[in-house]
C-alpha cells in the first residue's frame, strides 16, 4: 500500500511522500481521509484510480462530446461533498451513483444541444464501427450497457468491476454474459 | 460446452482461452476508452468540511448543569432560612392590635376590653422575611376539643333531639308521599 501511495506522489508530484503507519485500510480510505484532514491535492489520486469507472459510466449514457466535462464536474462535486461519505471503503459506489445521477440531470434539465462543427469533427476524428457499436450497446437495458462500456471500452475485468461499483460479482457475470449475448443478436441483426 | 466455459472465463477476467469475438470488440470499442486528464482544481473551490456539533453541545450543557446548580442552590438556601410567611406575620399583627372579648359574669352581656395603650409588637428583626412564594404541603392539624363532662351530657342531648326530629321529619316525609310504610308486617295475615 505503501508503494502504490509513494508511486502516486512521485507520478503526480503533488507533494513529498509522508511515510504513514502502515495500516490494512484499503488506499481509498487513507486518501478519503487524508483529503478529508486537509490534503486536497491527494484527491487528484482518488479522481486517477476512478475516473475510468465514471467516464465508462457516462459514456454508457450521455453523448460523447459531453463526458470529459462531466467527469470534471462530477469529482468537483465530489471533492465538495466528501464530508458526506459515511464509509470511505465505499468511495466507489458512491462516486457511480453521483455520475448516474448526474446522467439522469443531463436528460432532465433544458440544458442547451451541442451543435457539431466541423472543427469539433476535426478534434474527435470519428471512429464509425466503434460508435455503432457503443450505440448498439447503449439501446441495452441499464444494467447490461454499463457493464459492457466499463468491460470493453475501460478495459476493467469482471471482479475489477464488482469492486469499483459496489455490485457482487454474481450480478456483474450475469450482466456480462447476458449483455454480450444481447449485443451479438443487436449486432447479428444490424449486419444482415 | 468445455470450450464456451473457458470462453467466458477469458469474458470474465481475461484467463482462459481468449474469444475473438470478445477481443476484437475489447479492441474496437478501446479507442473510446478514457484518456487521462488532470484534474483541475479550483483554488476558490469551497470545500465543505463536516459539520462538528460538539461546541454547541458542549455550551448547551454547560447551561443546563448551571441551571441545575443554581436550583440547588436556592433550594438549599431555602431550606436554611426560617420560613415565616407574611400571611402567618399578618395574622399575628391582627391579633394583637384587635380588642380582645371578656367574659363577662353576667351571661347576657358581652364586653369587650380595649387596651387604652396597645401592646408593642414585637416583630422577629433578626430574621428575614421570606416572602417567595412556597408550594409546600400544609399540613392542618384538626385538634379535638376537650369537653367536660357536663359539656358532654348537653351535646348528648342535643344529639337525641336531633335525631328525634330527623325521624319525625322523615315520618312526615312518607305520608305526604303516600310510600309504605316501613313497618307493613301488620298486612301480613291478609295474606296467610
Amino acid at each position: 500500500m505503501l508503494e502504490v501511495e509513494a508511486t502516486a506522489d512521485m507520478l503526480l508530484m503533488t507533494q513529498p511522500f509522508t511515510a504513514h503507519v502502515a495500516t490494512d485500510e484499503p488506499v481509498e480510505v487513507v486518501l478519503v481521509k487524508a483529503v478529508l484532514s486537509g490534503e486536497r491535492d491527494r484527491f487528484a489520486r482518488l479522481y486517477e484510480m476512478y475516473a475510468p469507472l465514471v467516464h465508462g459510466i457516462l459514456l454508457a449514457r450521455v453523448p460523447r462530446g459531453e463526458v470529459d466535462d462531466l467527469v470534471q464536474d462530477i469529482f468537483l462535486h465530489a471533492l465538495r461533498k466528501l464530508h458526506t461519505l459515511r464509509d470511505a471503503t465505499a468511495f466507489g459506489p458512491w462516486i457511480a451513483m453521483i455520475a448516474r445521477n448526474r446522467a439522469m440531470d443531463f436528460y432532465r434539465g433544458s440544458r442547451e444541444t451541442v451543435e457539431v462543427t466541423e472543427q469539433m469533427a476535426i478534434e474527435r476524428p470519428p471512429n464509425r464501427t466503434a460508435k455503432e457499436i457503443l450505440d448498439l450497446i447503449c439501446r441495452l437495458p441499464d444494467a447490461y450497457r454499463e457493464t459492457l462500456v466499463l468491460r470493453f471500452v475501460e478495459g476493467m475485468t469482471g471482479p475489477e468491476i464488482a469492486a469499483r461499483t459496489g455490485l457482487t460479482p454474481a450480478s456483474v457475470r450475469v450482466n456480462l454474459h447476458r449483455g454480450v449475448k444481447l449485443l451479438r443478436e443487436k449486432i447479428g441483426a444490424t449486419t444482415v | 460446452m468445455k470450450d464456451r466455459e473457458m470462453k467466458d472465463y477469458y469474458l470474465w477476467d481475461r484467463s482462459g482461452e481468449p474469444d475473438a469475438e470478445v477481443q476484437e470488440l475489447e479492441e474496437i470499442l478501446g479507442t473510446l476508452r478514457y484518456q487521462p486528464q488532470l484534474l483541475e482544481i479550483p483554488r476558490n473551490i469551497q470545500f465543505e468540511r463536516r459539520r462538528s456539533f460538539f461546541p454547541a453541545m458542549a455550551i448547551a450543557a454547560a447551561i443546563a448543569l448551571a441551571a441545575v446548580l443554581l436550583g440547588l442552590w436556592f433550594s438549599f438556601n431555602r431550606r436554611q432560612a426560617p420560613a415565616f410567611d407574611a400571611k402567618h406575620d399578618k395574622q399575628i399583627d391582627q391579633h394583637l392590635n384587635s380588642p380582645q372579648p371578656l367574659i363577662s359574669p353576667d351571661p347576657t352581656r358581652v364586653e369587650v376590653a380595649v387596651d387604652p395603650q396597645p401592646r408593642a409588637i414585637q416583630k422577629h428583626s433578626t430574621a428575614p422575611r421570606n416572602l417567595l412564594a412556597s408550594n409546600q404541603s400544609r399540613r392542618s392539624v384538626i385538634r379535638q376539643p376537650v369537653l367536660t363532662p357536663k359539656e358532654l351530657a348537653e351535646k348528648e342531648q342535643v344529639l337525641v333531639a336531633l335525631r328525634l326530629v330527623s325521624a319525625k321529619l322523615n315520618l312526615a316525609q312518607r305520608k305526604t308521599q303516600g310510600t309504605p310504610q316501613l313497618n307493613s308486617i301488620r298486612n301480613q295475615h291478609k295474606m296467610g
